[in-house]
């Protein structure tokens, strides 16, 4: 069988055009180097199919570029995943916690435990001359600045509490926004694949969208049932709930089946870490409040005025929001001579205040007194806050680590652009040298051939 | 493992030391400024709660002080007034012995008898000493005159005792009342009741009596009162000794409640230095290494 002639054109050609290829490829990945999510491409060559040249055997004829492979390593995705949905976990416990942790405003000199001591102290100051009103008046206030302080710290409680809430509806709004956003992405590359076509870059887009999802829930990807892998289609489920199916994305609404990380389980942990009842951070505070407010009001009942009446209610509080609402009784802040000081009735005898003020050392709460209470929720809060930091910082070192490794798989290195360049580059001008030497065959047999003795 | 290096790992790694070197920096140079260990309680969640409970006793502390120091102010002015009473108490016992003298006759005694009176008077009316606005002698019924001069020698006063606490729990007496030390007109035996019979014996001229009975009476009355001083002695000592108790306590307090919250000046001061030599060294490093690529030395 023979051969064309012009054979080795086409030959060169292919080698000109799959060296351009290749370059325009580096030349994207060279572009892309610092966009995110993006991974590096390479044209792979093939030979083409060779030429019958019977009996000589098959004769080449050159290069093709069968595909510009993306690569990509998945299961350093998912462990990458993994990472990231507890590094958002851990941010967000560590935001809320370092956020309450600061309004304890401890150890310092105005921190509630100061107020404590400082209103125990008035107590035993009133003991030292229960007939002076200066002595009463400094009592008053100085409970008024310790119900104060519980009233404040019990409304930044609260505040972190509404913050935190609201933060749960954003991120929400954020995970139903990336679900269309995933939905629509695998349209656009279902239909690529249908034609023929690999969507590099958005699959790409889309990974990196399932990054981002994974930092605000536990995600898990699977391949949607019944429809063939290659084509790409998927199933997002965040906290065991479909996001999207396919193409379809739904709207999540709050509470999600089963959140076990994230930022919106970091978010639901710090909820709970404060809110709750009797064991969060507001109701061991409304238990101090209530204790200090129950047991000073009790003894208190049991002395008697200057006036030699009956002691009445020292602290008011509501039942239930305790820390938020005690403040000193209206009466007394009026007029502290109402505050019942004597046991005998007697100007001059003190033993009530004593009385009040040795409450200091007794246990309330559980066998704790009132300041081992509250430098207990202190502890509580520091070792939460603490642990929140510490695993914050391992989900951060692992997520840096998983990060470089895929890096390391999928990142544009410039350098060995730079050498794909070069090589490229020669492979073009070789080929455009094989071009030219067959047009100068090509020349002498048209022009020069058979024209002996002109 | 990683076989290779790209450049965005260069920078994220760069970056990323920065950063955790800055964050420790940061750390450091806020322990220098404020020169404590613990920021916050989570920097400590242990120490932290052993800072609140010595700065609680520390606080405690200081009013036990400031109970102690009233206490013995209150007795240094117990005893100034007792000491007053035994002096004048002892000018009685003289005229006494003077008057029993047969040899005075009626208008002697009964000017001795004057005298005697003077001196009930300035009894009554340092037990009506006052102290910060309080009465001294009155029981707890501290803002009533124990004693009217010039008047019956009732005491208005009670005997209830008041207490001043000392430590979590300790409480010492505190006060003297005036029945006990200086008595009122009708418990016989008592100082005032027996001055009191001294004069009416004198203005009687009963020699009898005041040969007899009166210097007995006198002297019992006399070593009541020297007893109730040394009450009162015993106490201040007492008060005394829980001062400098309570003043030792809190140097051991400021002491371990340094070592928990004070930064260690010296070693925040080497981990300072060392630190910023690391962060320098990464920058360094990290701009040259950054800045290198195979396109320098294509050509």
């Amino acid at each position: 069988m023979g051969i064309s002639t012009f054979l080795g054109v086409e030959t060169a050609l292919r080698g000109i055009l799959a060296q351009q290829r290749a370059i325009d490829t580096a030349g994207h990945n060279i572009a892309n180097a610092s966009t995110v999510g993006y991974s590096r491409q390479r044209a792979d060559f093939a030979t083409t199919t060779p030429m019958d040249d019977t009996p000589s055997g098959l004769l080449g004829t050159g290069v093709d570029v069968v595909q510009y492979q993306r690569l990509r390593d998945s299961f350093i995705d998912i462990q990458l995943r993994a990472q990231t949905m507890r590094k958002g976990s851990a941010q967000a416990q560590q935001d809320g916690l370092n956020q309450v942790e600061l309004s304890l405003n401890e150890p310092s000199d105005t921190g509630v435990s100061s107020l404590l001591s400082k209103y125990w102290a008035s107590w035993q100051s009133l003991a030292n001359a229960p007939e002076s009103l200066a002595t009463r008046q400094a009592l008053v206030q100085s409970a008024a600045s310790l119900a104060n302080g519980l009233n404040t710290l019990a409304s930044q409680f609260s505040t972190v509490l509404a913050q935190t809430t609201q933060q749960q509806g954003i991120t929400l709004a954020q995970v139903n926004s990336i679900g269309t956003q995933i939905a629509s992405l695998t349209g656009a590359i279902k239909s690529a694949q249908l034609a023929g076509a690999q969507p590099n870059d958005l699959l790409d887009k889309r990974d990196v969208l399932i990054d981002q999802l994974s930092e605000l829930g536990n995600v898990s990807v699977s391949t949607t049932a019944g429809s063939p892998g290659t084509l790409g289609a998927i199933d997002v489920s965040i906290g065991g709930t479909l996001l999207v199916s396919d193409t379809t994305a739904s709207t999540l609404a709050l509470p999600l089946a089963s959140l076990t990380s994230g930022k919106l389980a970091g978010l639901q942990s710090v909820l709970t870490t404060i809110g709750t009842a009797s064991t969060g951070y507001i109701g061991k505070l409304n238990q101090l409040a209530a204790a200090l407010a129950a047991k000073t009001n009790t003894q208190h009942a049991l002395g008697t005025d200057l006036a030699g009446a009956t002691g009445g209610a020292f602290f008011t509080v509501t039942a239930g929001n305790e820390a938020a609402t005690i403040a000193v009784a209206p009466a007394l802040l009026a007029s502290p001579s109402l505050i019942a000081a004597s046991l005998n009735g007697q100007a001059g005898n003190s033993g009530n205040a004593l009385a009040i003020a040795d409450l200091q050392g007794t246990a309330v709460i559980g066998g704790a007194t009132i300041d081992t209470a509250y430098s207990q929720l202190v502890t509580q809060i520091g070792s939460d806050s603490q642990q929140a930091q510490q695993s914050l910082s391992n989900a951060s070192s692992l997520v840096d680590a998983l990060t470089n490794r895929r890096q390391s798989v999928s990142g544009v290195s410039l350098d060995e652009e730079m050498a794909t360049l070069v090589r490229y580059q020669r492979g073009f001008q070789a080929s455009a040298r094989a071009l030219s030497a067959m047009d100068e065959m090509i020349d002498q047999l048209v022009n020069r051939t058979g024209r002996v003795g002109l | 493992m990683t076989d290779r290096i790209t450049q965005s790992m260069l920078s994220t790694t760069l970056l990323g030391d920065l950063q955790t070197i800055t964050d420790k920096l940061t750390q450091t140079r806020d322990k220098l400024s404020s020169g404590k260990e613990i920021q916050k309680p989570s920097d400590n969640p242990y120490g932290t709660s052993r800072a609140l409970q010595l700065r609680a006793d520390l606080a405690a502390n200081k009013q036990y002080q400031t109970n102690v120091s009233d206490a013995s102010s209150w007795q240094d002015a117990t005893d100034i007034s007792l000491g007053q009473i035994g002096d004048l108490s002892q000018r009685a016992r003289d005229l006494l012995v003077q008057g029993a003298n047969d040899t005075l006759g009626a208008s002697g005694r009964a000017s001795i008898a004057t005298e005697i009176d003077q001196i009930i008077e300035s009894v009554k009316s340092i037990g009506n000493t006052q102290y910060a606005g309080r009465y001294l002698f009155a029981g707890s019924k501290t803002t009533t005159a124990p004693y009217t001069p010039g008047g019956a020698d009732a005491y208005l006063g009670d005997t209830a005792t008041i207490s001043r606490e000392i430590g979590q729990g300790v409480q010492v007496p505190l006060n003297i009342d005036g029945k006990s030390a200086i008595g009122d007109g009708t418990t016989a035996g008592s100082l005032l009741a027996t001055l009191r019979k001294i004069s009416t014996d004198l203005k009687a001229n009963n020699s009898s009596a005041l040969q007899s009975g009166d210097l007995a009476t006198l002297d019992t009355a006399l070593d009541g009162l020297t007893s109730t001083r040394a009450t009162v002695g015993a106490r201040t000592n007492r008060l005394d000794t829980a001062l400098s108790r309570l003043q030792q306590i809190e140097q051991t307090t400021t002491g371990l409640l340094s070592n928990t919250e004070d930064a260690d000046m010296a070693k925040t001061l080497v981990d300072f230095s060392q630190q910023q030599a690391v962060y320098q060294a990464a920058l360094k490093s990290g701009a040259q290494v950054i800045q290198l690529s195979l396109m320098d030395f294509l050509r």
